[in-house]
């Protein structure tokens, strides 16, 4: 009972944004009890942000600040123990279970590592396929099929599919990602750092590739990264989270010309020139 | 001093063959065993293993060995004479005179001599007993207690060590209560101690049955803590995370993902948990506590090398314990070639 | 240290609740002590029933187990049918024999196992160890009960020991040395086949631990200084791999107890293993249980040993606090 993901690609008449998620004073705090005492690590304190259907949102902020914990939290894939998340107007709390299953699947994560995010065993294509054989869409050959498609529009051939996930590149890797995400019919991406691992000349690469996957499937983006100059390329619109809170909120060029809060400071300053090399 | 050590290429299939051909051998005792495990022969006490020839007191050679029957020498309690005179030549396919005997349809047997000679390769116990065939009919019961009693503690710790890790909180706390409860007694006063609760007098296929269950029930303990952990760290993957993003529902989860990972461990407790079952069940039908007369266990015939005279005078009273050495050791090696291979990390 | 107290209620709680398990265990079973005499055609049913309600077999569950914790805090853990008296006099004779006995094996088993450790484990590689670790590795595939019966077959042949119990008669006419000197020929067999059982177990880890030690920096450069090979093995490698062998000793305190039931059944060694063993044969349910928990008290205070020596022995746990 899967809708396919093609769309027209129209842009809607004017109209007020639809609010795609929204989050109210989500907060999370992780506990762990430890032989002498017990340590509380608040990972999300009283976070709220909205994201508009059909635009690119960033998240930066250095390692540890929460950044990953939204994303899972997002994705219905952890628990947040305060505050409300919700989609398309609806709660999180008020969800059943199958509702809850069928948003999970709206909204997909883009891992970080794509080898750690891949069964090791399985090839290309099975890995494509899994989201399908989930939901039991259609048949067998239909869903090979299906998952043959995807991985040619993310630019991987016939002659790769076969093969195990760790024969590919890294590159290769987070393709295989994009179109396995692709396969379960999102709304929305979220990339968790999921650029960072690759060369540049790739990076531009997948970037290019994203932007033509919005268009064609009308997704939205949320992408975490701690690499300002990509989200200035990319986002329309950027937050700055720092130990579990937001702290700024601005367009990427006022953030990158006029920072106010001294995390998003060091973090512009912290930005390598454009001709530098790489890498934080 | 600074090099590590490299241990010798270990091999799969020694130790596998060996055991196959142990259990092949206890499962098709009926055709293999040349007398039924009941049959006495109270003219041949405490016989000595018979001895194959082949040349006769003519000088004649046979292609095909043969004995002569033991009399009791004359004059004497107890000491046996090969008599020359007769000589009974090994037949292979024999018929068994009385029908059917156990589990094969087959009326036949693998190798004997014609009555009235015995042939008792590993000499007779104080019925007249052949001990070579109450030790492959013993093997029935002391191998597959082991195998059973192990396969049951694996599979029960499997089950538990998953459900607790895969779904955490209360359950969990109270599955790792209860296997710390059982793991912190020493198993065998365990054992005995169960085993004191239960009645005496049991039929041998009950005493067979419950010794592997109180076995296993109290076994399955190791094996979850390990499982478990397997299943926590399995269940933090990425990939895991990714499968349920799409919907993919618990037991997909498990069965897809999450369990595969763990039969590596799972196939390593196995090969170390059998041997130790099997040996529970032999001490146990030692002291008395399992599988009774007149059904053998290796157990059991041990049990009569506590009398003096026997240890002393009859050396081949002591063959079930080298056979068990023997499934041990096979074991054993199977287990480190299975963790070698498999990767596991054991404690 | 809160947490060792902690772990020590814990332990309590878990002797506690396996009492009652067993308890409730003997509920479960059929027939008591005095089944066996119903059997019995010569004594009458009435003589039977007379005798359950002397000895209380007819009261309800939980007043028996109330009876006979009152009977732990008097010091005597329940009453003996069998033998007619308090379980806990029966226990302390047994106990202080197996103690004995195994006090007796694991030191020897330890100063066997160090030494002899090292010094495989600094043969490592070469044809000393791979022979040891077949050795090894034999022993430890042959079952105590064999071990026992091995040790019973070599007094019998060689006549050197005796084949069974603890004394000798006419031990209390004996002198001071002479008492010594039988109770050590006793002991001999039953305590070697104990330590044969154990030495692999300790050998393999000793040697384990010591080949990490020796594979570290801090040893390779103590080599390259000169240092004798003797000094470096038992001055500087052995101190460092004593963790991995106090869990070790935790575990052999652990088993003080109850490691040699088997043993001392077939050498007729006067412990708890042959109590226990008629305990059970004669459904002595009291007997059953004290043998019971007082090995369950040594398990955990075994563990709880190991884990308190632990502590103090390694400085790095005492500052992040103790691990999980």
């Amino acid at each position: 009972m899967t809708k396919t993901n093609r769309t027209d690609g129209e842009q809607r008449p004017d109209r007020a944004p639809e609010l795609l998620i929204a989050v109210r004073d989500l907060s999370k705090i992780y506990r762990r009890a430890g032989g002498a005492g017990r340590l509380a690590i608040t990972a999300l304190d009283r976070v709220s942000l909205t994201i508009p259907a059909g635009s690119i949102f960033a998240m930066v902020g250095e390692s540890g600040g929460g950044k990953s914990t939204l994303a899972r939290c997002l994705a219905l894939l952890e628990r947040p123990d305060a505050g409300e998340i919700l989609f398309a107007g609806r709660s999180h709390a008020s969800l059943s279970r199958r509702q809850r299953a069928a948003v999970r699947r709206r909204i997909q994560l883009i891992f970080q590592d794509p080898a750690a995010a891949i069964h090791p065993r399985f090839s290309a294509v099975e890995a494509v396929e899994e989201p399908l054989v989930i939901q039991r869409w259609a048949d067998r050959p239909a869903r090979r099929h299906r998952a043959l498609e995807l991985l040619a529009e993310v630019g991987l051939g016939q002659e790769l599919a076969a093969r195990s996930t760790l024969e590919l590149s890294g590159g290769q890797r987070q393709r295989v990602a994009i179109a396995r995400a692709l396969a379960a019919g999102p709304r929305l991406l979220i990339l968790d750092e999921g650029l960072a691992a690759l060369d540049l000349s790739i990076q531009a690469q997948m970037v290019n590739l994203l932007l033509k996957l919005r268009r064609r499937y009308a997704l939205t983006y949320l992408v975490i990264s701690h690499d300002l100059r990509l989200v200035g390329h990319l986002a329309d619109e950027v937050a700055v989270m720092h130990r579990g809170r937001i702290v700024e909120r601005a367009s990427p060029r006022e953030l990158l010309t006029r920072p106010r809060h001294p995390a998003a400071l060091a973090l512009v300053r912290s930005m390598p020139s454009a001709g530098g090399a790489k890498r934080g | 001093m600074a090099r590590k050590s490299q241990s010798p290429r270990v091999r799969l299939w020694p130790p596998a063959v060996v055991l196959a051909v142990v259990y092949a051998l206890a499962i098709g005792a009926d055709f293999v065993a040349p007398y039924d495990y009941f049959a006495q022969n109270r003219s041949l006490p405490f016989a000595p293993p018979a001895r194959l020839h082949f040349v006769d007191p003519a000088g004649n050679w046979h292609l095909i060995p043969f004995i002569h029957p033991l009399v009791e020498r004359p004059g004497s309690y107890g000491e046996y004479v090969e008599d020359r005179s007769r000589i009974y030549p090994l037949r292979f396919f024999l018929e068994v005179p009385s029908g059917q005997r156990g589990f094969q349809r087959w009326n036949r047997r693998l190798f004997g001599v014609d009555e009235p000679a015995r042939l008792c390769l590993l000499g007779t116990d104080g019925y007249g007993r052949d001990q070579l065939s109450r030790l492959l009919y013993g093997a029935r019961i002391s191998l597959f207690a082991g195998l059973l009693a192990g396969g049951l503690a694996v599979a029960l710790g499997l089950a538990l060590g998953a459900v607790a890790g895969y779904y955490g909180g209360w359950i969990d706390e109270l599955l790792m209560r209860g296997a710390e409860l059982c793991m912190t007694l020493p198993w065998l006063y365990l054992l005995l101690a169960v085993r004191a609760f239960l009645p005496l007098h049991i039929t041998p296929v009950e005493a067979f049955l419950l010794l592997i269950a109180i076995i296993g029930l109290i076994g399955w303990a190791r094996p979850a803590r390990l499982i478990r952990g397997v299943v926590l760290s399995a269940k933090e993957r990425d990939f895991v995370r990714a499968a349920r993003g799409f919907g993919g529902g618990d037991l997909y989860l498990l069965r897809r993902h999450v369990l595969p990972q763990t039969f590596a461990v799972a196939l390593t407790q196995i090969a170390l948990l059998v041997p130790q079952y099997t040996l529970a069940e032999v001490t146990l039908s030692f002291l008395g506590l399992g599988v009774a007369e007149p059904v053998p266990s290796w157990g059991n015939m041990l049990a009569t090398l506590q009398q003096y005279h026997v240890m002393v005078s009859y050396w081949w009273m002591f063959f079930p314990a080298v056979a068990l050495i023997g499934v041990i050791l096979s074991y054993h090696h199977l287990a480190t070639v299975v963790q070698k291979r498999l990767g596991v990390v054991t404690l | 240290m809160r947490y060792t107290a902690k772990r020590f209620l814990a332990g309590i709680l878990l002797l506690f609740l396996v009492s009652v398990l067993t308890f409730l265990l003997a509920e479960l079973a059929p027939g008591d002590f005095l089944s066996e005499m119903r059997l019995n055609p010569q004594i009458s049913a009435e003589t039977v029933e007379a005798l359950r309600t002397s000895y209380g077999l007819d009261q309800p569950l939980p007043l028996r187990y109330l009876r006979w914790l009152r009977s732990i805090a008097k010091g005597e853990f329940g009453f003996s049918f069998a033998h007619n008296r308090p379980v806990g006099a029966l226990l302390w004779v047994r106990a202080r024999n197996t103690l004995l006995l195994t006090t007796t094996a694991t030191a020897l088993a330890w100063l066997i196992a160090i030494p002899l450790g090292v010094w495989i484990a600094s043969r490592q590689g070469g044809w000393t160890d791979r022979l040891s670790l077949g050795g090894i590795s034999v022993l430890q595939a042959t079952p105590e009960l064999l071990l026992g019966l091995g040790c019973l077959l070599l007094a019998a042949r060689s006549g050197l020991f005796p084949t069974g119990g603890m004394v000798s008669l006419g031990f209390a006419e004996l002198g001071f040395a002479a008492k010594l000197r039988d109770l050590a020929v006793h002991l001999a067999l039953p305590a070697a086949a104990l330590v044969l059982g154990s030495l692999p177990i300790l050998l393999r880890h000793v040697r384990s631990a010591l080949v990490e030690v020796l594979d570290a920096p801090f040893v390779r450069v103590a080599r390259g200084h000169g240092i004798p090979r003797r000094r470096l093995l038992f001055r500087y490698a052995l101190p460092a791999a004593v963790n991995p062998l106090i869990s070790l000793l935790g575990f052999s305190i652990a088993t003080l107890v109850s490691g040699s039931l088997l043993i001392e059944i077939i050498m007729s060694w006067p412990g708890l293993g042959p109590l226990l063993l008629e305990a059970i044969l004669a459904r002595d349910l009291h007997v059953v249980i004290g043998c019971i928990l007082l090995s369950g008290f040594f398990l955990v205070a075994g563990n709880l040993l190991a884990d308190v020596l632990l502590y103090l022995a390694d400085p790095r746990i005492q500052t992040s606090g103790t691990p999980r």
